[in-house]
């Protein structure tokens, strides 16, 4: 089904990847080659930090839940010294899927097939009639463990290369993105646990993780919900709206809102609110942070795409993940804010009525990347434009790149780490 | 950590107790209703759908099975009577790209049962009963099958029958799932 | 009354205070082979003691029950 559009061989010396991939245009081909998307998961999603989940899905003692981490099924798990734990759901006698439940509290999972158990840091602890094997303990197996497994204010990330950069070093300065949503909290803490929204999403990863600080879509593509609510998002991204699009570094990128929201300076005016309708928080966050509570009121929730999978959506968190060259799954849930309970209600109500598969939100957005992904299969033009802003670009105080509310720079920014990884070496 | 469930309402599926069929049903008429409330939706027809549904409505798409408290987890839909109307607002912009154009659709009800009353906020017993559907969405991205259970409740004003109460629990509901954009 | 169940996808055990004797018991009941057993104060106590390593011997499954 899939139309693959080559572009002009490559020319000596350079590589496949510099030829895809310029500083104003990406090639077709990389949204609908089966070749590069295996490509794909062997250097970005088999190696790169992924998000997968958060430690507050696994609260307890040897909870577990499954998770997806590209193509792999893999079983987050608490142990019962706290430590998480990401496996691989597989057996290591003949390759069962160990673990059926969507979620659980087991200090050690049987296999269902011949009884092989495993303690759930993944450890074979036993095997039924041990004289087939010459007795207890004689098999050096167990099941597969992502390698390295790191948490970043509860957020777990999984690599599944053995060494490489740490989680901080990969984060860099979105990880202060990820701070400042959980300084929305009184008790500085969030957690995922209201549950999460599965979108079935035929289309390339990347048209997701590109269109997620594309400030220049929301007011066609969410015109119909803005114009129906009179929501003031949409001037956020207009022309002449102050807020900025960042390139993080790491191919990591945002929306940056807060020069917008600090010309109104309305404490919650970010998740359309007023202090007055909330009034336990904003005295809580009062409580825990002094006077800087009210600029963190005021500037709100970060608006975050975390290479190549988190994206944080202000209240709403994201995890993306590929299926297929043409297919993903994006989960969705609601942020909760530890010690906000006025807050945590609203927000479960309001992603339901922006995201997944029947978001006012999200739906359309997917709507849009399944077209995208129909639309490249076009023969031509081969080439997707990502020059918008390009001439206005400029570097902040902290040495990022930034540009207008409208322009393409997270998606630059993108393809830049994205290009460095494709193009390393094993 | 999250929300604590205790602080909530009860959840609307079991709030209160399943009564007796309140008296005054007949379930010929009251097939005939869901069949109409399913070709209303299945034509677009938004107008005439919304016309069916009370001041208290609720229309609830859960995941993971029956779902779990609606106020403390995520569902695919959660509407009450003014979020269904921001809804259709959004679609009759034409603008609703997730449903502009529109699905093509037809669906079949079946094994519908009476299942009992439930007590409503003005003091009265809606009538409660479920049904399996199969429907056939086509739209460009493919044809796409649904199928479910959905629990209704049903209100007299007079003759007319409307809408309180429906909660779609479909299948596939465990797993990842396309876009909704129609009305199930 | 039906008596209250542990369970995971690995294993159910119901779970029910024996008064049949002369001190109460714990009786439970692996609702997968209808196995039942009944752990008395002193046995309950000796269970929270047991090291965490002893016990996980207990789970490999050659351990008593898939012996040999
Ligand atoms: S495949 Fe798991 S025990 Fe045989
Ligand atoms: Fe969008």
């Amino acid at each position: 089904m899939t139309a693959v559009v080559q572009p002009a061989p490559v020319a000596t010396g350079q590589s496949r990847y510099s030829q895809l991939i310029r500083p104003d245009q990406v090639h077709g081909s990389l949204y609908t080659d089966p070749t590069i998307f295996a490509e794909e998961l062997q250097k970005i999603w088999h190696k790169t930090w992924v998000f997968v989940g958060h430690e507050s899905e696994v609260p307890q003692p040897n909870d577990y839940v499954r998770k997806q981490l590209a193509t792999q099924d893999v079983i987050m798990t608490r142990d019962r010294d706290g430590e998480v734990h990401l496996l691989i759901n597989r057996c290591a006698h003949r390759g069962l899927q160990v673990c059926d439940d969507a979620s659980g509290n087991s200090s050690s999972f049987r296999c269902p097939y011949h009884g092989w158990t495993y303690r759930n840091t993944g450890e074979l602890l036993g095997y039924p009639y041990n004289k087939g094997y010459g007795g207890k303990n004689k098999l050096e197996l167990g099941m597969g463990k992502v390698p390295r497994v790191a948490s970043y204010q509860g957020f777990v990330f999984g690599s599944l290369a053995a060494d490489g950069p740490s989680l901080e070093e990969h984060l860099g300065a979105a990880a202060g993105e990820i701070d400042r949503l959980v300084g929305l909290s009184p008790e500085g803490e969030v957690s995922l646990d209201a549950g999460w929204l599965r979108h079935r999403t035929r289309s390339n990863w990347k048209f997701l993780a590109e269109n997620e600080t594309d400030g220049y879509h929301p007011q066609f593509v969410h015109g119909s919900i803005f114009g129906v609510t009179g929501s003031p998002i949409g001037a956020l991204y207009s022309d002449s709206s102050t807020a900025v699009t960042r390139n993080l570094g790491n191919g990591h990128s945002e929306n940056d809102l807060r020069p917008e929201f600090r010309n109104f300076a309305e404490p919650l005016r970010w998740f359309g609110t007023t202090p007055d309708r909330v009034p336990q928080y904003v005295a809580a966050m009062q409580e825990s942070y002094g006077d800087d509570a009210e600029r963190r009121l005021i500037e709100g929730a970060p608006h975050v795409m975390i290479f190549p999978n988190l994206f944080i959506a202000e209240i709403q968190v994201f995890n993306i993940q590929p299926v297929a060259v043409g297919e993903c799954v994006q989960y969705a849930t609601a942020v909760q804010l530890a010690g906000a309970p006025e807050m945590n209600k609203r927000m479960v109500s309001q992603s339901i009525g922006s995201v997944g598969p029947a978001g006012m939100l999200l739906a359309d957005d997917t709507e849009m990347y399944e077209r995208n992904q129909r639309g490249v299969q076009m023969l031509d033009p081969e080439w997707l434009d990502v020059r918008r802003g390009l001439q206005r670009e400029s570097i902040d105080e902290n040495g990022f790149t930034i540009g207008a509310a409208t322009d393409e720079t997270g998606m630059r920014g993108f393809w830049q780490h994205y290009r460095t990884l494709m193009e390393a070496e094993d | 950590m999250g929300i604590d469930t205790a602080t909530l309402p009860e959840r609307p599926d079991v709030a209160g107790e399943l009564l007796a069929i309140p008296a005054g049903w007949d379930v010929r008429e009251v097939e005939q209703f869901l069949y109409k409330e399913a070709r209303l939706a299945d034509e677009n027809d938004y107008d005439g759908w919304e016309a069916l549904w009370t001041d208290d409505a609720l229309y609830w798409v859960p995941v993971d099975g029956e779902g779990d408290h609606p106020l403390a987890t995520v569902s695919v839909i959660y509407d009450n009577r003014n979020r269904i109307s921001t809804r259709l607002k959004q679609v009759r912009t034409g603008k609703r790209y997730a449903q502009a154009p529109p699905s093509n659709l037809r669906r079949i009800i079946g094994n519908v049962e009476l299942l009992g009353g439930r007590g409503n906020r003005d003091g009265g017993v809606d009538l409660e009963l479920g049904a399996n559907f199969v429907a056939i969405e086509s739209r460009p991205r493919g044809n796409e099958l649904w199928g479910g259970r959905t629990t209704y409740r049903l209100r007299k004003f007079g003759d007319e029958i409307r809408l309180v109460y429906k909660k779609v629990v479909l299948v596939d509901n465990e797993r990842a799932l396309p876009t909704l954009g129609f009305l199930i | 009354m039906t008596d209250p169940v542990v369970e995971s996808e690995f294993a159910s055990v119901s779970v029910r205070l024996d008064t049949d004797g002369n001190s109460v018991r714990l009786r439970l009941e692996d609702l997968r082979t209808g196995r039942v057993r009944h752990l008395d104060a002193l046995e309950l106590e000796t269970i929270i003691w047991l090291d965490d390593g002893r016990l996980t011997q207990l789970l490999d499954p050659s351990h008593e029950r898939w012996r040999g």
